[in-house]
């Protein structure tokens, strides 16, 4: 039996006008776990989205907090205002599942975006980053730095994410790789506010700054607080590699602190992720043979790519972003779509 | 040294030391001169935060929007600087008045409505916090004037000694004579003791409520504009940490949370505890998935010690009381 939501959500698509669907009829919503400056690139993608692609709306909405029940509350509110597909960053991977089997039920697709949902989901497709290769990519690029021998440190988010735990080993699979030249000296993690961060960061340098050679950070409040350290210390000895583009950790890649950066791409979340859900809605399904990769939480995962930044192309890494999803769009039909 | 014994921050006091010793003896960069300075820096703010809440426990309530008060006074702070070019002093003070503002807010509505203060505190930390996010959607202000960044990064000539300690220092002291000299901190202590005892010896009950939760939001507010010296940037997620350290401290320190017993010094040294151990865990290099488990059981311990000596304390007592 369809709940109440679901037939105030179909009434609403069909109220604005899903029964006759096609572009100019998609009415996308990309919204975050909640508030974070990783998801603000998903505002302009939406627009360009709407430029680019005909879509009638591709707006951005936060939830107040990071909370399931709110994120629930605001999806619902605005499917009840007419927007008929749905960008999500799940706020919990199994609990988010519930609110996109009643959006699916009442016709309305829905994506995964920057994390996934645990399957069986009705969600089609995950679209994100590979978290573990970027992590794994970013630590190659540190030991290079650090002329392939050293001691790092690892900083990282929240342990119940269950992407840390991937990052974790992500970075000692590289660091095995270097054949025992390189040993990670310490792991801190839980550390995704600013006061703890600063703190535990900064005792770190106190007591092991000059035995550590390189920091690798996989997470973007450690990435930021990290690059202010080393920058306020004045450290150009110790080679470091963030993650994101936090102004903080670009004008320390410019001045030298940092030696560079893995991006993501929230931009190319938002811009085919939008995209995407216009061609579903317009009758394509995704190909059971599609190229897609496999997670801990889902087989229909898509890589949004990643990309590694330093001194010399910093001032262009929004190019840089670009490029990246130029160059996943140019394939996204053929590979995963049947149209 | 009887004297000393008697007092609540003893106990703390010896916990810091030999915690301090302990660390030093096995890891003696604990005690380098970089370590040192940060340690002070971590102990300025968390100090301001703790006695931010301590004043509400002594009025025997709870002021759950202590963090959101901090970030909003923190990105206010920032956004007046950045977007408004308005001048460091001015900025800071539209941003105490802010923070003060909130405090009134949450003591007006508690004392007139009744209601307690943890349901009040509640609904205005959703308020605060709303208003924080709906200024900065999500974006950090980054444009921190060199003067405010000076100041969160300097020391005391040569010495390990953060500037950003000196005005929690004098807080604490001001604090100390406020809560320990002055009739108005007086009353504030019986009114969290016994609410009708204090009104019926003439103690107005909107008065405490209202100044402690003006003063909360005064010391919340300075938090937050501490932290925004410290970090360079004025983030909306500051403040969103302070929650539980902010119980912490005062608790350790030996506070009563029922109203009636609180003591600055003993909070103090709670923050510095605390601190201690959350860098301790760092220097031992204490597996991620299990520091919440050392810095649990380290803050029971630290309670513990408080709580034997003032056991002992009281048996002495009887002793002599009998004889």
């Amino acid at each position: 039996m369809k709940s109440l939501f679901s037939i105030v959500a179909s009434a609403a698509v069909v109220l604005s006008g899903g029964a006759f669907a096609g572009s100019s009829d998609t009415k996308v919503a990309l919204v975050p776990g909640g508030p974070h400056p990783y998801f603000a690139a998903w505002e302009k993608a939406g627009q360009d989205a709407v430029k680019d692609f005909g879509l009638g709306k591709a707006d951005y909405k936060v939830p107040a907090e990071w909370d399931l029940s709110q994120q629930n509350e605001l999806i619902e509110s605005l499917v009840g205002k007419g927007y008929n597909a749905v960008l999500v960053f799940p706020g919990d991977a199994v609990g988010t599942n519930k609110i996109l089997g009643e959006l699916d039920d009442a016709g309305i697709p829905t994506a995964a975006l920057a994390g996934c949902v645990e399957q069986p989901t009705k969600a089609k497709m995950c679209f994100g980053t590979d978290t573990g290769h970027s992590a794994y990519l970013g630590t190659k690029q540190l030991i290079d730095a650090m002329g392939g021998k050293g001691k790092i440190a690892h900083f990282t988010g929240f342990l119940v994410d269950p992407n840390t735990t991937l990052r974790i080993k992500a970075v000692e699979k590289a660091v095995e790789e270097s054949g025992g030249d390189v040993e990670i000296i310490q792991v801190i993690a839980d550390i995704d506010a600013y006061e703890p961060a600063d703190e535990k960061i900064n005792a770190f340098m106190a007591a092991q700054g000059a035995e550590v050679d390189g920091i690798v950070t996989t997470a973007w409040v450690p990435a930021v607080v990290a690059a202010q350290a080393l920058t306020n210390m004045g450290d150009k000895r110790i080679k470091m590699v963030g993650i994101d583009h936090d102004e903080v950790v670009l004008e320390a890649i410019k001045a030298g602190f940092v030696h560079g950066t893995m991006l993501q791409n929230p931009y190319g979340q938002g811009y085919i992720g939008s995209y995407a859900m216009d061609k579903i809605r317009g009758g394509c399904t995704f190909k059971a043979n599609a190229p897609w990769k496999s997670t801990a939480q889902t087989d229909q995962f898509i890589d949004s790519g990643t990309v590694f930044v330093d001194v010399t192309d910093v001032d262009n890494y929004v190019d840089a972003m670009r490029g990246i999803s130029l160059e996943i769009l140019k394939t996204f039909e053929g590979d995963f779509l049947d149209c | 040294m009887a004297t000393l014994f008697k007092k609540d921050w003893f106990g703390l006091l010896i916990v810091v030391v030999v915690s301090g010793l302990a660390i030093a003896a096995v890891k003696p960069a604990f005690l380098s001169s970089f370590n040192l300075y940060v340690l002070m820096v971590s102990t300025s703010y968390m100090l301001i935060i703790a006695l931010a809440q301590m004043i509400i426990i002594a009025i025997g309530q709870m002021n759950l929007s202590v963090g959101a008060i901090g970030g909003l006074v923190a990105i206010s702070f920032s956004g007046l600087m950045e977007v408004h070019q308005i001048s460091v002093p001015v900025a800071v003070l539209i941003s105490l008045v802010i923070g003060m503002t909130c405090g009134f807010l949450n003591g007006y509505i508690t004392a007139k409505s009744g209601i307690s203060a943890f349901i009040i505190t509640l609904a205005t930390l959703y308020i605060f916090k709303g208003i924080n996010l709906g200024i900065t959607e999500a974006e950090p202000f980054y444009n921190i004037p060199e003067t405010v960044k000076n100041f969160g990064n300097a020391k005391l000539g040569n010495t390990p000694i953060p500037f950003l300690i000196v005005i929690p220092i004098i807080i604490t002291f001001l604090m100390w004579v406020f809560m320990n000299r002055t009739e108005t901190g007086r009353h504030m202590l019986a009114y969290g003791n016994s609410v009708q005892s204090a009104e019926l010896i003439g103690i107005s009950s909107s008065k405490v409520v209202i100044t402690a939760h003006v003063i909360s939001g005064f010391l919340a507010a300075t938090a937050g504009i501490l932290v925004v010296c410290r970090l360079q940037l004025g983030t909306p997620n500051i403040g969103d940490s302070w929650l539980l350290p902010s119980f912490a401290a005062p608790v350790i320190g030996g506070a009563i949370l029922a109203g009636g017993k609180v003591d600055v010094i003993a909070t103090a040294l709670g923050v510095l505890i605390v601190v201690i151990i959350s860098q301790a865990l760092v220097i031992f290099k204490i597996d991620p998935f299990f520091v919440q488990i050392f810095l649990g059981v380290m803050i029971l311990l630290a309670v513990l010690v408080n709580r034997y000596r003032e056991y002992k304390q009281e048996a002495l007592r009887k002793i002599f009381n009998s004889e």
